[in-house]
């Protein structure tokens, strides 16, 4: 068996699912920016094999534009964790749960 | 290449990924599922190394691996210890509900669709391609990004910063816990002021 494109995009799709549940489930905020995480490796992954086994025209700006989300998945988590230590410093708690002020 | 090496990389590496991911998803405690993620990632930077992606698979260790992972560890440890806990919500079973529908969808899509001709060349000298466009057909995505990651530096410090009448009535409370008996763990609620630093470097990567 020759291990092709589709062998990656399933590997990307359930990284992708598992990334998605441990983001809707987890009740730590940390824990929703891990899952964050791994549903934008996931993204990378698929997008890479895409670069590896699509046609030469996307080759080169698939890499770009993973390399632009990466540098936005290092923004985006510094200001989430940077986000989740004021949370916590205003209402010593960072569960998801228990941070319900706008519930009214 | 020899196709029993790249059978048992590809396989080895799935493994490591998919197993990194699950075990975030039952590890109880959040230190050991940041170092789970790392595994996780590691894995992943191993899959762009099967694909020729090396320049993508360098950048995936040094920011993910190295600067992303560090700075959950250090965010993680600024909170106490009764906050460490990586148990799940009430709302895990509907979830759970949603993400079978999005696996089985996004499953049946990528291996019923027909994806075209497999191209057999990987390409080469990716890490200066990859500059060449940045500064010449990307050029304004990049000035953006360098905006942006500028902006999130600036915002993480202005957030994380302690202000001084704040540290005063922080201070104040602390010390009449420590007074009263003391409540969990007080040297951990001191900290805060520490990860203006951290988000700095980190985000300046």
């Amino acid at each position: 068996m020759i291990i092709g494109l589709e062998h990656y995009l399933v590997l990307g799709a359930l990284l992708f699912c598992i990334g998605f549940f441990i983001a809707l489930s987890k009740k730590n905020a940390v824990g929703v920016l891990i899952g964050v995480e791994l549903m934008l490796n996931a993204v990378n992954l698929t997008l890479v094999a895409f670069s590896r086994f699509g046609s030469a025209e996307v080759a080169l700006s698939t890499q770009v534009f993973v390399v632009f989300i990466i540098a936005v998945a290092a923004a985006e988590v510094a200001v989430g964790l940077a986000l989740a230590l004021v949370v916590y410093r205003n209402r010593q708690t960072i569960s998801v749960d228990r941070t319900t002020l706008l519930k009214g | 290449m020899s196709d029993f090496g790249f059978h048992l990389a590809f396989w080895s590496l799935a493994a490591m990924t998919l197993g990194g991911a699950s075990m975030i998803m039952i590890s109880r405690n959040l230190i050991h599922a940041v170092i789970w993620l790392v595994m996780s990632m590691l894995g992943v930077a191993g899959l762009y190394l099967t694909l020729s992606a090396d320049f993508i698979a360098v950048v995936q260790v040094l920011i993910y691996v190295g600067a992303i992972s560090v700075l959950m560890l250090f965010a993680i440890m600024l909170t106490p210890r009764a906050e460490r806990d990586n148990s799940q919500t009430k709302t895990a079973a509907p979830a759970a509900l949603v993400v079978i529908l999005v696996m089985i969808s996004t499953l049946w899509v990528a291996v019923d669709t027909d994806w075209g001709a497999v191209r057999e060349a990987a390409l080469t000298d990716q890490a200066r391609l990859i500059g060449e466009s940045l500064i010449k057909h990307y050029i304004l995505p990049f000035e953006i990004g360098a905006v942006l990651l500028t902006a999130a530096l600036v915002g993480a410090i202005a957030l994380a910063r302690q202000d001084d009448e704040d540290a005063a009535v922080h201070a104040a409370s602390l010390q009449a816990e420590l007074e009263g008996g003391g409540t969990d763990d007080p040297v951990d609620v001191i900290d805060p002021p520490i990860v203006a630093e951290a988000s700095d470097s980190e985000a300046a990567s």
